[in-house]
């Protein structure tokens, strides 16, 4: 393995702590939960599930950077672009059984916490806490592509650049530009000209967001 | 009444009677004239909503232009419901299309039931993930489906309701101009096969 055991205990400990956002859950009761999962590792720009597959895991991103896009006509429409704790996977196909129309491919070297879809069944079975932890998840998640629907179809490209940057400063570093402007759904010409609204703030060696 | 949403209900989990009777006990009958507001932007949504009779919509206004997200008939939930889940207040606007009965549930009864049944639990949890799957395929299909094929899609899955719904508001739910949908139409006459 190219990371060492301490790595893989970190990540488990923050994912822990991510549960415990959730439902309260002793260390006992997540020892339990963590056979279920496995790790599985990836180079940058593999391709984790191609169109066509039918997508096997529910993966929590212990460390790297990944994204989930449409293949359209010759183009690729980024629909997520996630970093370490969040979850990526192809969800209709995973949920419903049915192709993926959509690819998840990683941007930087990748480890996944990932679940299939039989042991997060064997899991609600057993656990009736994972039940609700599941459920509260799910809403969570519902909130959050609600509110990032409402900001697509309701603000202005600028607005969406404005917000974007200043909510995830870190991933303008690490996410190829393009990759960006394709998740705003802003032209890459356009995004390279909203880049000139920020403006360094050398003192504190950031980025800063001019408004 | 509650058949109609047992059945519904059937479709995530089977429920025993008591099991059922934890949700029944737990509603409330709401009926509404025609267009009138369920739920208005900026306030909390306090219920999710089946509908036993009638139609709703759920729009936002982008300026002055209503923009509608949802349209929900018999047999579907109309709720603002990412309010619903978080408590805060709602972007949208619910408003009936048809005079309506709801049978409601608020948040606070639905904590309740959750609280006594895990199969309840279950119910939640599977509702909840039906809706963001059904989420997430609008807009992977508003993303690769062109404008024709959303129009053909759309009225293949619900014909009836291109008869109780103003055209206008459905062209605003498939993000067409009403004139673009008035001219789509012609499609139906030609007995073009259905896009699927």
């Amino acid at each position: 393995m190219p990371y060492p055991a301490s790595a893989y205990k970190a990540a488990l400990d923050k994912f822990y702590h991510y549960l415990q956002g959730y439902v309260p859950l002793t260390k006992h009761e997540f020892h339990q939960l963590e056979p279920y999962f496995e790790i599985r590792e990836f180079e940058k720009k593999v391709k984790v599930i191609h169109a066509g597959e039918v997508e096997r895991y529910l993966n929590v991103i212990a460390w790297g950077l990944v994204r989930k896009y449409l293949p359209v006509r010759n183009r690729e429409i980024t629909v997520q672009l996630a970093s370490e704790g969040h979850i990526i996977h192809s969800e209709l196909s995973f949920h419903y059984r049915v192709p993926s129309r959509a690819v998840v491919e990683t941007i930087e070297p990748s480890v996944f916490l990932s679940i299939s879809y039989d042991s997060l069944e064997q899991l609600y079975e057993r656990f009736p806490k994972v039940e609700r932890l599941g459920r509260l998840m799910i809403s969570d998640l519902f909130i959050k592509k609600d509110n990032r629907y409402f900001d697509q179809l309701r603000k202005t490209t600028r607005e969406r650049f404005l917000e974007y940057v200043k909510t995830h400063p870190q991933m303008l570093q690490r996410v190829p530009q393009k990759y960006i402007a394709s998740y705003l759904n802003i032209k890459p010409e356009t995004f390279s000209r909203l880049k000139h609204l920020m403006r360094p703030k050398r003192s504190r060696g950031e980025v800063g967001v001019k408004d | 009444m509650l058949e109609m949403l047992r059945q519904y209900v059937s479709g995530y989990v089977a429920l025993t009677k008591e099991e059922f009777a934890v949700v029944a006990g737990r509603l409330v009958i709401r009926n509404f004239d025609k267009k009138q507001l369920l739920v208005k932007a900026g306030e909390v949504e306090e219920y999710l909503n089946f509908i036993v009779k009638g139609l709703a919509r759920m729009y936002f206004y982008k300026n002055k232009t209503e923009v509608i997200t949802n349209i929900a008939r018999e047999g579907e939930i109309i709720s603002s419901s990412s309010s619903f889940l978080s408590g805060t207040p709602s972007n949208y606007y619910v408003e009936t299309l048809e005079p309506s009965t709801l049978l409601s549930i608020s948040r606070q009864q639905l904590e309740q039931a959750y609280k006594e049944s895990p199969s309840i639990e279950r119910l939640g949890r599977l509702m909840t993930t039906h809706f963001v799957l059904q989420k997430e395929e609008w807009e992977l299909e508003c993303m690769r489906l062109d404008t024709k094929e959303r129009f053909l899609r759309f009225v293949g899955n619900n014909p009836e309701l291109l008869l109780r719904v103003p055209q206008k508001y459905l062209a605003s739910y498939l993000n067409m101009k009403p004139e673009t949908f008035s001219r789509l139409k012609h499609l139906l006459r030609k007995r073009t096969p259905v896009f699927r």
